[in-house]
């Protein structure tokens, strides 16, 4: 089965591996590092997914804390359960809520926030069903591919 | 510092039970790997030798003869385990450790590998098959999530 993986570069991705740990509970599975204790490649997983965290290891790959803050790309986390709790332990972690946790027309239930280094992780739990026809009405968009 | 890898699976088992299986039944869920074997007549069947620190690790060999792949440095059933990791082709003075952790999280067993000392191996070795290193230590790592996997399955067939 083909997947996704996000690799999510850091200055201080030993530091990143910590964090993550913390706020948002993923659990470190495969670390690599070299004769002077240098991150080399890392792994971390939450349920069936995992991420890599990897230092600036080319001149095109930064993170956010080298770039003035700037994204090019987020990750999204979804969860089965209790989106608040997520978020008040991101927040005490250390993270800067950016959005706190409210209901979104689609039926999710969503938070945003920024890590350390400046990644934006957004945070979602579903917790209503909500079918395209009341989509379409709420927002006044036309929807393709609602599933 | 040391070169190290360090790997970690959730197994659906109590520590003590993880515990028990990995030193008292890797002969069972051990997977040989041809490019990281022991000796050039392995692969053998592996088996602890003993209990408690001073126990042997050691690879059973088809001859009879059976090589000591390290000494158990700490054993503490349902927690932590450290042992000596060597290679026939090893110097003096190349030595290699693993530890491995047994912790619970809920019902189930975190297990985290942790092996360390590659720095002692120079590159070049013949034990590192002209790998560069962060390649060689990706793919002991690999075959480390591997054996855990085996374990695994060998306590939840």
């Amino acid at each position: 089965m083909p997947r996704l993986t996000s690799a999510l570069c850091y200055k201080d991705p030993k530091a990143a591996l910590k964090w993550l740990e913390a706020a948002f509970g993923f659990e470190l599975v495969l670390l690599i590092e070299d004769g002077e204790g240098n991150l080399a490649h890392s792994q971390m997983t939450l349920g069936d997914s995992h991420v890599m965290v990897g230092n600036e290891w080319s001149a095109d790959h930064a993170s956010p804390a080298s770039l003035g803050g700037k994204n090019t790309q987020t990750v999204h986390i979804h969860i089965d359960e209790d989106v608040d709790a997520h978020c008040q332990r991101a927040r005490a972690a250390g993270a800067e809520i950016l959005a706190e946790p409210e209901t979104q027309f689609y039926g999710d239930r969503t938070y945003r926030c920024r890590d350390p280094e400046g990644h934006i992780w957004t945070i979602g739990q579903t917790v209503q069903a909500v079918t395209r026809e009341e989509a379409e009405a709420a927002t006044g968009l036309k929807i393709q591919g609602w599933a | 510092m040391s070169a190290r890898i360090l790997v970690a699976l959730r197994i659906k088992a109590a520590p003590a039970r993880v515990f028990a299986a990995f030193v008292g039944e890797i002969g069972a869920w051990w997977r040989p790997n041809p490019l990281f074997s022991f000796t050039p007549r392995s692969p053998g069947v592996l088996a602890f030798d003993g209990e408690g620190e001073g126990a042997r690790l050691v690879e059973r060999l088809a001859s009879g003869k059976a090589f000591e792949v390290g000494q158990v440095r700490v054993w503490t059933p349902g927690e932590r385990l450290v042992f000596g990791w060597r290679q026939a082709a090893f110097a003096p003075g190349m030595d290699t450790e693993v530890e491995v952790r047994f912790e619970p999280v809920g019902e189930e067993t975190r297990v985290t590998v942790e092996h360390r000392g590659w720095e002692t191996v120079p590159a070049g070795h013949v034990a590192r098959h002209g790998f560069p290193d962060q390649l060689f230590l990706l793919r002991h790592g690999q075959w480390w999530t591997g054996l855990l996997e085996g374990l695994s399955a060998h306590l939840l067939p």
